[in-house]
């Protein structure tokens, strides 16, 4: 017997039907993100990071020394590992993680107060600044916690965490009355 | 026990992200060295009270390994360095 194989995303089940409208505390959920992990080379951390930050629309979150995971809004996976292979293919090994991997975007007024009761890193304006990012524990998730606006936070997670951590996410936003939906 | 450790990534965390991989001040026999050092070396262990170096596992942030020096009495930290630099040190 011949099954299809029906290729689809990890919170399908818990996004599924008609989209309802965005609170003022959101976590959006990205469809089919392109995701890569770049480990430069031993000793070639700066060239590499140099390489990467040198190209606009490419997002670095810093994952270790001279680790990273490289977010692209704009490119197809397929794109993105083309793009990275010309850019630093022979500096550093560059692994295609866009299905291994859910984005989801947590945004609104009390996105801190919300990340606060999971994450155990000072996440004050000033301590978490704008565009840094890190290798944190929710709850007991292991995700890549980046601040990409004022108060527009965005995790990464393992595909096979992503609907614990998204359960959790929902209990801890309850009081906030967070809202939930795939990106557009 | 200590409950917060300041990673030289990754800044100043919660314990429960490290894993503790035990004393790191063993220093491995040669290959050729009698059982005794070697059943010493891979099984017997010191439970000691005061001052210990030891091996922490950043799991969840960095994912490197890092040398602790922390005190078993007073949960004080009094150092924390990556291992790889506090290797390349020791073979100074």
């Amino acid at each position: 017997m011949v099954r299809d194989y029906n290729n689809r995303h990890a919170l399908d089940q818990k996004l599924r039907g008609a989209p309802k409208p965005a609170h003022a505390d959101h976590l959006e959920v990205g469809h089919w993100q392109a995701i890569a992990t770049v480990l430069a080379h031993v000793g070639l951390d700066a060239a590499v990071e140099r390489a990467l930050s040198s190209t606009p629309d490419l997002s670095l979150r810093y994952c270790g020394p001279g680790e990273w995971l490289v977010v692209s809004g704009v490119d197809t996976p397929v794109g993105l590992m083309r793009r990275l292979d010309m850019l630093c293919g022979t500096q550093a090994h560059v692994v295609d993680h866009s299905d291994g991997r859910v984005l989801m975007r947590l945004s609104g007024p009390s996105a801190r107060q919300i990340l606060a009761k999971g994450i155990g890193v000072d996440l004050h304006p000033a301590a978490f600044v704008l565009c840094g990012s890190t290798n944190v524990l929710c709850g007991h998730i292991a995700i890549n916690l980046a601040r990409t606006g004022e108060d527009v936070f965005e995790l990464i997670v393992s595909r096979s965490f992503a609907e614990s951590l998204f359960e959790d996410l929902m209990t801890m936003g309850r009081p906030f009355d967070l809202s939930a939906a795939f990106s557009e | 026990m200590a409950s917060l450790i300041t990673c030289p990534h990754c800044g100043v965390r919660p314990k429960e992200e490290f894993a503790i991989r035990g004393d790191a001040s063993l220093v491995r026999p040669a290959p050729s060295a009698s059982d005794e050092a070697w059943h010493d070396y891979v099984y017997v262990r010191a439970n000691p009270r005061g001052r210990t170096v030891e091996h922490w596992h950043h799991v969840a942030g960095c994912r490197r390994f890092l040398v602790v020096e922390r005190d078993t009495v007073t949960h004080e930290v009094y150092s924390v360095v990556d291992g790889a630099a506090a290797a390349r040190e020791a073979q100074r």
